[in-house]
């Protein structure tokens, strides 16, 4: 115990973040291992070597811009669209009995089906474009955010509520400045489940629509029997997926300051 | 003298979603006069907070009726303070920001609400703790914090639920002191929920005791003592009070016991 308290605090803290990555590097070298042993082709199986080359050649050539700024930007506007309208729902729900047996059974129905076949349909409607790739993206990742917000509203104290509405709080401010703040924890939650399903929906969406995008290039790549192409939009995916929950995550940190999560980490 | 508030006849039912119905209040009748300090006592389940949640105007009045100023209570307002038993402060706001919101409802300008705010903060002993949350508040700090927030909207009625209930001896004295101070020099009607017999005589100037579930007024007993008299806690007349009442409260504690037993 004594020579752990002595180390530099630093030290400690890079011990710990290579721990937690460990099991990735053990992945990753039994990825190396296995498409070196020979039981493999490279095609089934490229080395990290190749795949790590391609991804370069790509970042080289400025495709690889344009496919993962494409996809950024399909996904996250469509997260950013599923966030906003979701937690708007969500409040309108929460708000009247009526709406509420409305949308209860639709969100049941909803969640649950796997919106992406609609695709062909909505292609049909609204045509070969972005807005086809992010409304799929929307009406997967609401379902969350809706689901989300409804729980975390249901959960807010009702003497809170009576607190605010005591010391003068009118119905309109008790929204946006009690409810939705109480129920924040929820609705991050809720946010943080979308995020991924976000990226996931248009990577489908652009794999079954074809272009430019990652899941596009993956497709192409997939056609023409080229694996190297398709591994390197895996390992891309992984990274951004990766980033981006890590983001959402400090994001939600920094929005819940207050919360005993967040001081209970603080305090170690 | 006047009334202040007049509650009349009323009954609450409260009405589970599952389970059957419980009424927490039977034909509760309670004249309490301007400016007066009244103690509510009786054994936990009997109804006192439900009371002070339909005078506050948190819950429907659906029989009888109650009125402040003659005016029936019809939802919550600023006239009527209330600290909870439970606090219920924001958690996302820190202490000064829970204690300023109800004075930013009342339109005060920024200066004057931080002011104000630290005031009371320092009354409470929360000095120093401004810019801690809730959740890093001990149970008797949040406490204060909540009778800071309530105190600082300065309402002509304060509801209060069991306020002191988790501050040691110590704090709770100075509170006690500071709450007396505050009630004599400025015009408020205090109902005071505990179950701390001696409190309520010490505080009060009367006492209603209510019975075990369904809550009703079982007695008022009158309790006015020299709260300046720092032996008052001692003196006979005090202690056979206390006595008195005490008899009351464990009668109904008796039976609200021998009730939840299956
Ligand atoms: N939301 C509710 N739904 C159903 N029953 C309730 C509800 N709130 C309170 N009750 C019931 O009403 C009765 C009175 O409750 P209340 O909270 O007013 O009691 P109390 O006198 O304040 O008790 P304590 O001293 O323990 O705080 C209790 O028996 C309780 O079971
Ligand atoms: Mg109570």
């Amino acid at each position: 115990m004594a020579r752990v308290a002595q180390r530099a605090p630093w030290v400690s803290a890079i011990g710990w973040g290579a721990a937690r990555f460990l099991p990735i590097g053990l992945l990753l070298a039994a990825w190396e291992l296995l498409s070196h042993s020979g039981a493999v082709t490279p095609f089934m199986l490229p080395s990290i070597e190749a795949v790590v080359a391609r991804i370069a050649r790509d970042a080289g050539t400025g495709e690889l811009a344009v496919n993962l700024g494409l996809t950024l930007y399909r996904s996250l506007l469509g997260f950013a669209i599923a966030a906003v309208a979701g937690i708007a729902l969500g409040l309108f729900i929460s708000r009247s009995a009526v709406v509420r047996w409305f949308f209860d059974p639709v969100i049941s129905v909803g969640f649950p089906m796997p919106k992406i076949a609609f695709l062909p349909i909505v292609v049909l409607w609204l045509g070969f474009y972005d807005v086809s790739r992010i409304t799929m993206v929307v009406s997967d990742a609401i379902f969350p955010v809706v689901t989300a917000t409804i729980a975390g509203i249901q959960g807010v104290e009702r003497e809170v509520l009576w607190s605010a509405r005591n010391l003068g709080a009118s119905e309109r401010r008790l929204q946006w400045e009690i409810v939705l703040p109480a129920a924040l924890p929820q609705i991050l939650t809720g946010l943080q489940v979308a995020l991924p399903i976000a990226l996931i929906v248009d990577i489908v969406a652009e794999m079954i629509m074809g272009g430019y995008g990652i899941g596009g290039a993956m497709a192409t790549a997939s056609r023409f029997a080229d694996s190297r192409g398709v591994f390197a939009g895996l390992v891309e995916i992984a990274i951004v997926g990766f980033c981006l929950v890590k983001a959402m995550m400090l994001v939600r940190r920094r929005l819940l300051l207050w919360h005993p999560e967040a001081l209970d980490a603080a305090n170690g | 003298m006047t009334a202040k508030i007049v509650v009349d006849s009323v009954n609450h039912l409260y009405r589970p979603p599952r389970g059957r119905p419980v009424l927490a209040l039977e034909n509760i009748s309670l004249d309490i006069r301007e400016r007066e300090f009244i103690a509510l006592l009786g054994p936990s389940g009997c109804g006192k907070s439900t009371l002070l949640y339909l005078m506050g105007g948190f819950l429907p009045i659906e029989t009888g009726a109650i009125t402040v100023d003659g005016k029936p209570v019809v939802a919550p307002g600023p006239d009527r303070g209330i600290v909870f038993q439970h606090f219920a402060l924001f958690p996302w706001k820190t202490v000064r920001a829970n204690v300023t919101y109800g004075l930013e409802r009342q339109g005060l300008p920024r200066a004057e609400r931080e002011a104000r705010a630290q005031r009371f903060i320092d009354m409470v002993g929360l000095t120093g703790f401004e810019d801690s949350y809730p959740s890093q508040l001990s149970g008797g700090m949040k406490q204060r914090a909540a009778i800071a927030r309530t105190l600082a909207i300065d309402p002509d009625v304060l509801l209060m639920d069991e306020p002191f209930g988790a501050l040691d001896a110590q704090t709770r004295h100075l509170m006690q002191t500071e709450l007396l101070a505050i009630w004599q020099r400025s015009p408020k009607t205090v109902i005071f929920v505990t179950h701390d017999v001696q409190e309520a005589v010490y505080l009060a100037e009367r006492v209603a005791v209510m019975s075990a579930r369904p809550g009703r007024i079982k007695a008022i007993v009158d309790t006015r003592f020299d709260k300046n008299d720092p032996a008052v806690h001692k003196s006979q007349p005090f202690v056979d009070k206390v006595d008195e009442l005490w008899g009351l409260v464990r009668e109904e504690a008796i039976k609200a016991e021998q009730r939840e037993a299956p």
